[in-house]
């Protein structure tokens, strides 16, 4: 257990290192925060839906916020399987899964933190309409934060399903680019699902993509009402638990057949 | 046209090469097809949800998303030595070779790399397009056609404009800035939907620093017969050229930048 934690640390002390490139990155993304923003302000003039306007943006906003933890590869990783530096990793005395897995939890952790604390605090100072509400209620707040850590755990070990695949097919972009694609349209972060088809939400919500940011943000906005709060995080767990075994199921049957690249 | 050969037996050189993997590029290929697509079903859910957006209708906004992803997706597959390797050789220092041939750099980065995956997108735009002009029930003349394949053509110039920003700020900090390329990709994201729903600070933005809307959504929104801002029929022929003045203020900043150019690598 030391040692996952401290390959965790190592990594978190790793990412910490690039703040200039957090600048850059919070700009951008509060640009496209707030053209999108402006776009839904622009739809609910013509025809103002059920849920009011100030969920769409906060559901926007954390959605920008924390769009680091969806969407970000290990690169080394990918390179050590196709150079063969696997090799390596699989002479430490760790189980390799738990190794990568603690790596990319602290690199999301990081790269969505440093990112997401300047982006609230500016969307908090835009007023009514543009900016992030405040929570439904503070225990609200309290389940969310919940809800985003469970939905972290979900998140990276999705990613490690990913990278199972890559061992196999040595070329990552193909299999990586569709699992990315799937996850940024039905997380939420080309469209809220809130905007879904309501028919639809019973499936969509259930979906694992779902349990990564969708669930904490209805948690925040109070979509899902308290009571509804422990069954939220209860298919969040479930599905962290099944992706998780799916994940070392995969992984350790890799380790039996895997061949190490270059010489 | 010397040039255009050359251009042009690169092209067929690259395309050579991307198929000497077909499983992969098949498989990146319908990744870029579902990228696209995931991007057209939110339209289509926005569309099923609020029906139009302030006059324009669910034609007239297919219309809008195709044209955008027809020109910005044939720009990245036939730019893509500008679009995404130039940085990347900036910093490995490879830009040297370059310099050392008797053609213009730009040509040769130009020449550098292909991107045929893309083809998945162009024809998920396309798709968008002919939708699109179907439920608004376009009559197409040879003017529209001539002021769609200019706005298609200029729009591929701006864009590669675009692009050279991340190329100069490159040769000047040697590091890639996410930031530059904000204003490019920010302006496909926006300028997916009418310029007008706006509000005037990024309506100022998409319309004189990046011309998206003079080049791409002026010619549209003639074609779909709502002319933005009730603009006269002719201006969707000239605003398109803001596109040629937009590429050559880069390109002149490009060539500048690459007189500071210094060399990495060894």
């Amino acid at each position: 257990m030391k040692a996952y934690l401290s390959a965790f640390r190592m990594r978190w002390k790793m990412e910490v290192q690039y703040r200039g490139a957090v600048v850059g990155g919070v700009a951008c993304q509060v640009l496209f925060g707030l053209i999108l923003v402006a776009l839904y302000r622009a739809l609910y003039r013509g025809r103002p839906q059920s849920m009011p306007l100030s969920a769409i943006t906060t559901y926007v906003w954390l959605q920008q916020a924390f769009f680091r933890m969806l969407l970000s590869s290990d690169p080394e990783l990918m390179d050590k399987i196709r150079t063969g530096g696997i090799a390596y990793d699989l002479c430490r005395p760790l189980q390799l899964y738990g190794y990568y897995y603690v790596r990319i939890m602290a690199q999301k952790m990081v790269g969505s933190l440093l990112r997401a604390i300047p982006m609230l605090a500016f969307a908090a100072l835009l007023p009514e309409g543009w900016g992030i509400s405040l929570p439904a209620s503070w225990p609200a707040l309290a389940v969310s934060v919940c809800g985003v850590a469970l939905g972290l755990l979900c998140v990276s070990a999705l990613e490690n399903i990913s990278m199972g695949f890559t061992m196999r097919t040595l070329d990552f972009r193909g299999v990586m680019a569709l699992m990315n694609l799937v996850m940024t349209t039905l997380s939420g972060n080309i469209l809220p699902l809130t905007l879904f088809p309501d028919a639809w939400q019973k499936v969509i919500t259930l979906l694992p993509y779902a349990q990564l940011l969708d669930t904490p943000i209805r948690l925040y906005t109070g979509e899902y009402a308290l009571a509804r709060a422990p069954g939220a995080l209860a298919v969040q767990a479930a599905w962290t638990v099944l992706l998780i075994l799916m994940g070392m199921l995969l992984w350790q049957r890799n380790q039996r057949r895997l061949i190490v690249q270059g010489g | 046209m010397d040039t255009v050969k050359l251009y042009l037996r690169s092209m067929k050189m690259q395309l050579k090469c991307q198929m000497q993997y077909p499983a992969s590029f098949f498989l990146q290929t319908l990744a870029q097809f579902v990228m696209e697509a995931g991007e057209l079903l939110a339209v289509i859910l926005i569309v099923d949800r609020f029906e139009s957006l302030n006059q324009w209708g669910a034609g007239d906004l297919y219309f809008f998303f195709g044209l955008m992803s027809v020109t910005f997706y044939l720009t990245e597959c036939f730019g893509r030595g500008v679009t995404g390797a130039f940085p990347s050789m900036v910093r490995s220092g490879q830009v040297d070779t370059l310099l050392l041939r008797p053609r213009g750099v730009l040509t040769q980065v130009m020449c550098w790399a292909m991107d045929p995956r893309r083809f998945a997108c162009i024809a998920v735009g396309t798709a968008a397009l002919i939708l699109g002009s179907r439920m608004a029930a376009v009559r197409w003349t040879v003017l529209k056609a001539l002021a769609l394949a200019e706005a298609i053509v200029l729009g591929g110039v701006m864009i590669l404009g675009l692009f050279l920003i991340e190329g100069i700020f490159v040769i000047h900090s040697v590091k890639s800035v996410e930031l530059v390329n904000g204003l490019t990709y920010g302006g496909r994201s926006a300028c997916e939907y009418p310029i007008d729903v706006y509000p005037r600070p990024l309506r100022v933005l998409f319309t004189v620093a990046a011309p998206f809307a003079l080049v791409l959504q002026v010619p549209a929104a003639y074609i779909l017969g709502k002319p933005l801002y009730g603009w006269p029929g002719w201006t969707a022929f000239v605003c398109p050229l803001a596109g040629l003045v937009s590429f050559g203020t880069f390109y002149a900043l490009f060539q500048r930048a690459m007189r500071f150019y210094r060399s990495t690598g060894s």
